[in-house]
């Protein structure tokens, strides 16, 4: 149990700088997730962390201790990686007590430690078995095993679950939950799914090119994210964008001769020529009679479907609106063909602005 | 900051010991390579010297010279002990490469009993000590004729390479996906043609790589070769440096000079294929 | 009557059978029948007297072929392990440099296209008492004022050609070694540092199960051709002075060439091919050992 600081930390390979400055501090037991596309140095900044990666500037700091130049073994952490990274030439049980016995402890607690883990995630039965003999799910279980053994300060979580199928992959998430409740420790995890990030954590972190574009807990990031970027990648199907301008008479000229009034909680924020993007989610653009009742500003949009999803108890709807493509949510849904013109309530009071320049959020 | 300063001032430390380190060796490993080239160049007074001279006042190509110069001035025939290396391992190593092909495509491909037993013997067929095979081989050569020939020492060179060889291409020939001559085949093609178009093509780094190291084992041969041949005609540049040497003394300026020509070829040829070879021995040996 | 039809397999391996049973197998056959006989180069009938395993005898009851023998052995030995070990630290350096690490390993391949004959006559050269490098660089640094006798002197001798043979053979390790070391993959090795492994730990525990296949490699295909050392040694003392570096492999020169008494050499020389024979299939026992350990076999 230990708090995390990051304070301007940096890395630089070479003259390329990958992560910029970030400050970040986790407390005692929070389990926080570091999500963002694909290089957007989310690894490195946990393989920083870890120690794996040196830190080129600023601070990393575990517990009250500064522990920039430690190696990994000096920081007592753990970290469950990506492809597992079980050692082959070991059984199950020697994978799970391999640090203990690099500490020196007796073959003894070495045992009763690595039952102990086995029995929390079940994998008893398989501790003399090689790793080769295994399922995926179940190699995944080990390195968790692994991890939990030592009673780490820290956990750290490389993309633990990317390998696995969906199924597995929801199971997993979930395991991962209770673990967090039954040995409580700070978590810091990475992943690109953002699915993962809101179901598992306490605290999300969203990265993109060296930066924190924004932090908050999954439902603060999901309602009013800081900026398009956070917008499209947080909540699924991405939130829908839409270019306008702010008009004299206060209302929003989207492309295509679509114009809406601006929605009343952002009137003060804007002034007429301002380019703003407006973005809202497919379950506040709803077909007339399946939607939710609209309370308070709303607005009627009529749109073309060009092809819809059923997913049974709702059905995605695409449809091009001001020139972009759009989506749609149906609730109760009945067949729709495609080309089918329909009128839709855009729930005004649950959309966002952001400004056109910076695409920073205007709330 | 201290116990931070301290991991940051051993890691430090460490990375020096270790550049110094890497930089006797790779000294250790040159050295003796440079002294030969070096002292080719040199003349003979020089390398004989008494207190010994370390810096050269004189760098010439007299050596070369005398080495192309014939037989008639006591050089040596350099260039007809060129000619016979360079022909009797090109066509080795062509014929080589042909049979090892054959050989490796049937172990990469091909499902049949004993396989494991007739891999270890063609590769115990290589362990035998090129001494103890000279003997027979002499008495063999010297019945059939084939002794101090071209031909015997190319027939013997193909026997020595075909086993490794073996073994790299059907490293590199199961690295090439079976499905890619399925669909060849489904393709309209017939098995030959599937291998020709398709496998070959893929695999072909890999091939070079084993015709180049078959050409470096020939090209160095000395053990078998020197029993095996007698005259200027079939003498190979291995057995040719011996002519430096008389009862008492050895023409050392004159000797590293024929070594410098021996190695250039071998030289080009492993900087060529260096990152196939060793791509080749290890699959070869570890996917087993 | 229908036409014999050979299976692809064997058709495709048959040149290649073939070729061996004509170099290798029939010469060996021919070589095995005659270590029976007295067969001397110089009279060819002596090649149909049979004298049962009298040669054998000779070669054990010799204390000249025993001690070529043990020399033999203690070489490949000390040379295997030292060529194991140098060419382990060397690919493990080598692997930490992270600039320039091709033109090193280049570099390092240097030794290996050295024809081993050459390789002789460059450490005669460089060992030669009078005008060899190694006694140059003493004498001028005033470490020694007499010509230090490296071939000669029998420990000295074998010293230096086991450093002969050590420089040309290390890099075949290290290239391998550096070969398995880029095979292994990175996450086993950061999971080890952050279970708490120190660098040794690490290596101990982590790196060197990964490399054993490898270096088994290296080391079966060293064994397949030791026998290099014997133009080594030819070169560099012909197994002399006074037989004081003589290998088993000189000496059935010697005795086949320079004796002319093939059918004694022949006996000599079968010995020495079970020698090469056990060391090759117990390092590709060894091989396939490493391999089950880490899952790849098959």
């Amino acid at each position: 149990m230990a708090q995390v600081h990051l304070k301007n930390v940096s890395k630089s390979y070479g003259a390329l700088e990958v992560v910029h400055g970030i400050n970040l501090d986790i407390d005692h037991n929070e389990f926080v997730v570091l999500v963002g596309p694909s290089g957007c140095g989310k690894s490195t900044t946990l393989r920083m962390i870890a120690g794996l990666e040196s830190i080129t500037g600023g601070d990393v700091l575990i517990g009250e201790n500064i522990v920039n130049d430690l190696p990994p073994r000096d920081r007592n952490i753990s970290m469950v990686f990506q492809n597992y990274a079980l050692y082959p030439h070991m059984t199950v049980g020697e994978n799970l007590g391999f640090s203990l016995k690099i500490a020196g402890k007796s073959q003894d607690q070495i045992d009763a430690a690595v039952a102990e883990a086995a029995a929390i995630l079940s994998l008893t039965e398989y501790l003399e078995r090689k790793p080769g003999a295994l399922s995926g799910g179940q190699r995944q279980r080990v390195a968790m095993g692994r991890a939990i053994v030592r009673h780490p300060d820290v956990f750290l979580f490389d993309e633990p679950l990317s390998n696995l199928d969906a199924k597995l992959r929801a199971q997993m998430r979930v395991e991962i939950k209770k673990l967090h409740q039954k040995i409580q420790t700070t978590i810091v995890y990475v992943t690109h799914d953002q699915v993962e990030a809101m179901t598992l954590a306490d605290r999300i972190v969203i990265m993109r090119d060296g930066h924190i574009e924004q932090q908050g807990t999954p439902l603060e990031v999901f309602e009013a994210p800081a900026n398009t970027f956070v917008a499209t990648f947080i909540g699924s199907p991405p939130m829908n964008l839409l270019d306008g301008i702010v008009q004299q008479d206060g209302t929003l000229q989207l492309g295509g001769g679509v114009t809406l009034n601006v929605p009343q909680q952002y009137t003060a924020k804007t002034r007429p020529g301002q380019k703003v993007v407006l973005g809202f989610r497919a379950d506040n653009l709803m077909p007339c009679g399946h939607s939710l009742p609209m309370e308070g500003e709303s607005a009627e949009i009529e749109m073309t479907v060009v092809l819809s999803e059923p997913l049974g108890t709702e059905t995605l709807l695409f449809g091009a609106l001001a020139g972009q493509e759009v989506q749609a949510k149906m609730l109760n849904p009945r067949p729709v063909s495609n080309g089918e013109r329909m009128m839709f309530n855009l729930d005004l009071t649950r959309v966002h602005l952001f400004d056109g320049e910076s695409q920073k959020s205007l709330r | 900051m201290d116990i931070n300063l301290r991991h940051r001032i051993r890691a430090r430390l460490l990375k020096a010991a270790q550049m110094v380190t890497l930089f006797i060796a790779m000294s250790i490993i040159c050295i003796p390579g440079l002294w030969v080239v070096l002292n080719s160049f040199r003349p003979t007074v020089e390398i004989m010297a008494k207190p010994p001279v370390w810096i050269p006042n004189e760098l010439n190509l007299d050596h070369y010279r005398a080495m192309f110069g014939g037989v008639g001035q006591g050089g040596v025939p350099v260039l007809q002990y060129f000619t016979n290396s360079l022909i009797i391992s090109i066509t080795s190593t062509l014929i080589a490469i042909l049979v090892g092909m054959a050989g490796g495509y049937a172990f990469a491909r091909y499902r049949f009993k004993g396989k494991g037993a007739i891999f270890i013997g063609l590769m115990l067929t290589r362990a035998v000590p090129g001494v103890a095979l000279s003997l027979p081989l002499f008495i063999v050569m010297a019945r059939t004729g084939l002794i101090d020939t071209h031909i015997g020492l190319i027939i013997v060179y193909v026997a020595m390479n075909v086993p490794f060889t073996i073994w790299l291409i059907d490293g590199f020939f199961r690295q090439v996906p079976r499905e890619l001559a399925e669909a060849a085949e489904i393709d309209g093609c017939t098995r030959w043609q599937a291998f020709w178009k398709v496998e070959f093509p893929v695999a072909r780094a890999g091939v070079a790589s084993a015709g180049i190291f078959a050409f470096l084992t020939s090209w160095n041969e000395y053990a078998l070769a020197s029993q095996l041949t007698r005259s200027t005609f079939s003498k190979t540049m291995p057995v040719g440096l011996r002519d430096f040497t008389s009862e008492f003394t050895i023409n050392w300026g004159g000797m590293c000079a024929l070594a410098v020509l021996m190695i250039i070829p071998a030289l080009i040829l492993t900087f060529l294929v260096q990152k196939h070879l060793i791509a080749g021995l290890t699959f070869g040996g570890v996917k087993g | 009557m229908s036409r014999l039809k050979l299976p692809q397999w064997f058709v495709l391996l048959l040149p290649a059978i073939i070729i061996l049973s004509a170099v290798v197998l029939i010469p060996l056959l021919l070589s095995l029948y005659s270590s029976f006989t007295p067969y001397r180069l110089t009279r060819p009938e002596t090649l149909y007297k049979w004298i049962g395993t009298f040669n054998y005898e000779k070669a054990i009851t010799n204390a000249n072929f025993w001690a070529a023998f043990g020399r033999t052995v203690l070489l490949l030995t000390i040379a295997l392990n030292v060529e194991m070990l140098l060419g382990l630290g060397l690919a493990l350096l080598v692997n930490r440099v992270t600039w320039g690490q091709r033109g090193l390993r280049t570099l390092m391949m240097f030794p290996m296209m050295f024809s081993p004959v050459l390789v002789g006559f460059q450490f005669k050269f460089i060992f030669n008492d009078n005008v060899g490098l190694v006694n140059n660089a003493l004498q001028s640094l005033g470490f020694s004022d007499v010509a230090i006798p490296w071939l000669v002197d029998a420990n000295l001798a074998m010293f230096s050609i086991i450093f002969a043979e050590v420089w040309t053979s290390t890099s075949v390790f290290a290239i391998l070694i550096l070969a398995g070391l880029f095979a292994i993959p990175r996450d086993p090795l950061e999971a080890a540092k952050v279970d708490g492994c120190t660098p040794w730990q690490t290596f101990r525990h982590i790196t060197l199960p990964y490399l054993m296949p490898f270096i088994y490699i290296a080391l079966a295909i060293r064994s397949l051709d030791v026998a290099r050392a014997y133009d080594i040694v030819q070169i560099m003392t012909n197994g002399g002075p006074a037989r004081r570096t003589e290998l088993i492999w000189t000496m059935i020169g010697r005795t086949g060439y320079v004796d002319a008494k093939m059918g004694y050499a022949n006996a000599m020389g079968y010995i020495s091919i079970f020698l090469a024979i056990f060391f090759t299939i117990y390092f590709f026992k060894k091989l396939n050992a490493a391999r089950t350990e880490l899952g790849m076999g098959g």
